[in-house]
């Protein structure tokens, strides 16, 4: 007689492998459940690639009219933070949008949504390092002895400026031979030839009057004028001319459309709050990112104009001053402006906008 | 009497067999997500700022003049690559730096039309330590248009790739 203790029902066998593949499909699953938690590291680090992306490659949300040109107040409508110029030019970062970017109302919660994104409440900390400046610009915590990590090498877009000085004011002769009570200068912003320059095409090395920081020195004024009577010269207003010539009217009229009141005169460390001032040696007009975006467009010729007025050194009275600083004058009705100092692609003229390098960095934890 | 057919025997053979194929199937699934994401994410981040550092070199600081990686790849100076891309790879934002090492190569097209041999060949650019073998690094590469001759052929300007080995002690 057989014995049958140690056998095993065929029954049995088919049930138990059944469960048995159910399990390890099961168990294989689990893992996968897990997969975000299962290290911290990767985890981390892939947070932290991913916002260096968005930062570096990409020029945020929305982009007309752009996140870094809304105010405080309607900071809800920034959907996405980005530092690139555009999408094509990806590592080559906007200076308004670093100097919105690194903007101190923007609370954690705003970095958060907006540039590290998730569900968990990452800690982050993002800082920025451009050559030729002295401060390293940052945002977040500090950093602890472990987090996720990326670091973007990166250029930032320089500003240009036009410096007049008495060599330029020789040169282009903005001297006037007239003793009169006032004196005109201009300064002409061509948006046309800025931005459709047949040279310069790639906007990361424009001049973009609507976009960017425009800066103007006038130096060496008190070499101005012959001084015979003694005056005293008041700086009365800066008045932005615009025109638009067009193929039918290739030399429309000039419109007064803003003044700007607050240039720095003769070195103060703050501007002036109201005009008109007196002016012994130099004014500098610093125009801020979009200050001529409201009113001029890539087809606008802009013209600064600068009005001085010669007092009494009593200021009772106005008084003829020759040799003093003037290149605009009134023929009729209309301003001649044909010798306005031209703020071009001339690098003799105007300093032009250079790529610096820099270096960001993100860290996450 | 019962009958034996159908029926297993070693009850406790089968259950270990299955015990065993089951921790060995769960070891071999939870260890294939584990490592190659661990070794992606370091080897990812020296390939961005690899491809960074390049790119970089070779943009133009303004829009008239030649980029920096091309005026190296034309004059052939090692000094300056070996300064600019330290300083690129290296730069931290804060006072620390770094501690990269490199191997960087000019790749281009050989020609060799009389004895109709094409084919691609690679000069030394710079490095600042040698390939031990023992390292693990990554390779970063970018496009120069240089206006240079290279042997094997006389047209110039031409495309030349810049290959960099790069890695971390």
């Amino acid at each position: 007689m057989t014995d049958d203790a140690g056998n095993l029902s065929i029954d049995f066998l088919a049930g138990f492998t059944i469960f048995m593949i159910a399990l390890i499909y099961v168990a294989t699953l689990i893992p996968g459940l897990f997969i975000g938690l299962q290290s911290r590291t990767i985890d981390y680090d892939a947070v932290a690639y991913r916002t260096g992306v968005i930062l570096a490659e990409d020029p945020g949300m929305p982009e007309n009219p752009a996140w870094e040109t809304l105010t405080d107040d309607n900071k809800a409508d920034v959907l996405r933070f980005g530092l690139a110029m555009s999408k094509d030019t990806p590592n080559i970062l906007s200076p308004q949008k670093v100097d919105r970017f690194f903007c101190s109302t923007w609370t954690s919660d705003d970095y958060r949504s907006r540039v590290i994104f998730g569900d968990y409440p990452y800690t982050y900390n993002i800082s920025l390092k451009v050559d030729g400046e002295p401060a390293i610009r940052s945002a977040g915590d500090v950093k602890p002895d472990g987090y996720g990590y990326i670091r973007r090498v990166v250029k930032v877009k320089g500003t240009s400026n036009a410096t007049i000085d008495n060599e330029k004011v020789s040169k282009y002769n903005y001297i006037s031979h007239d003793n009169v009570t006032n004196d005109v200068f201009s300064i002409h912003i061509n948006c046309t030839e800025l931005l459709h320059n047949e040279t310069i095409k790639n906007p990361i090395y424009q001049i973009n009057p609507l976009k960017d920081q425009i800066r103007i020195n006038i130096t060496d004024m008190e070499k101005r004028g012959n001084k015979t009577l003694n005056p005293v010269t008041e700086l009365t207003d800066i008045t932005i001319y615009r025109t638009k010539p067009i193929l039918s009217n290739p030399f429309p009229p000039l419109v007064p459309i803003r003044t700007f009141d607050s240039p720095y005169v003769d070195s103060d460390s703050v501007p002036v709050s109201n005009l008109p001032v007196v002016v012994n040696n130099n004014i500098t007009m610093i125009f801020p990112p979009g200050f001529f975006s409201d009113f001029a467009d890539d087809t606008t010729h802009l013209y600064v104009f600068l009005n001085f007025t010669h007092m009494t050194p009593d200021f009772t009275q106005s008084t003829p001053e020759d040799l003093y600083l003037n290149n605009t004058w009134k023929e009729g009705n209309t301003w001649n402006v044909s010798k306005s100092f031209e703020y071009d692609y001339n690098p003799a003229n105007v300093t032009q906008p250079e790529l610096k390098d820099g270096v960001l960095e993100v860290a996450v934890w | 009497m019962v009958d034996d057919n159908g029926q297993l025997y070693t009850i406790e053979g089968v259950a270990a067999g299955m015990i065993m194929l089951m921790t060995a199937y769960l070891v071999l699934g939870a260890t294939s997500v584990y490592t190659p994401g661990d070794t992606h994410i370091s080897d990812m981040q020296l390939e961005q700022l690899g491809t960074d550092a390049l790119r970089m070199m070779n943009t133009p600081v303004n829009g008239t003049t030649e980029s920096t990686l091309q005026e190296i790849v034309e004059n052939d100076d090692a000094n300056a690559f070996n300064t600019q891309f330290l300083n690129f790879v290296n730069s931290k934002t804060g006072t620390e730096r770094d501690n990269l090492h490199y191997n960087a190569t000019i790749t281009y097209y050989h020609s060799d039309v009389i004895n109709n041999i094409h084919t691609t060949a690679s000069l030394p650019l710079a490095s600042n330590r040698n390939l031990t073998g023992g390292e693990h690094p990554v390779r970063v590469t970018e496009w120069v248009i240089a206006d240079k001759q290279f042997p094997g052929s006389v047209n110039h300007p031409r495309a030349v790739l810049v290959e960099v080995l790069l890695w971390r002690d």
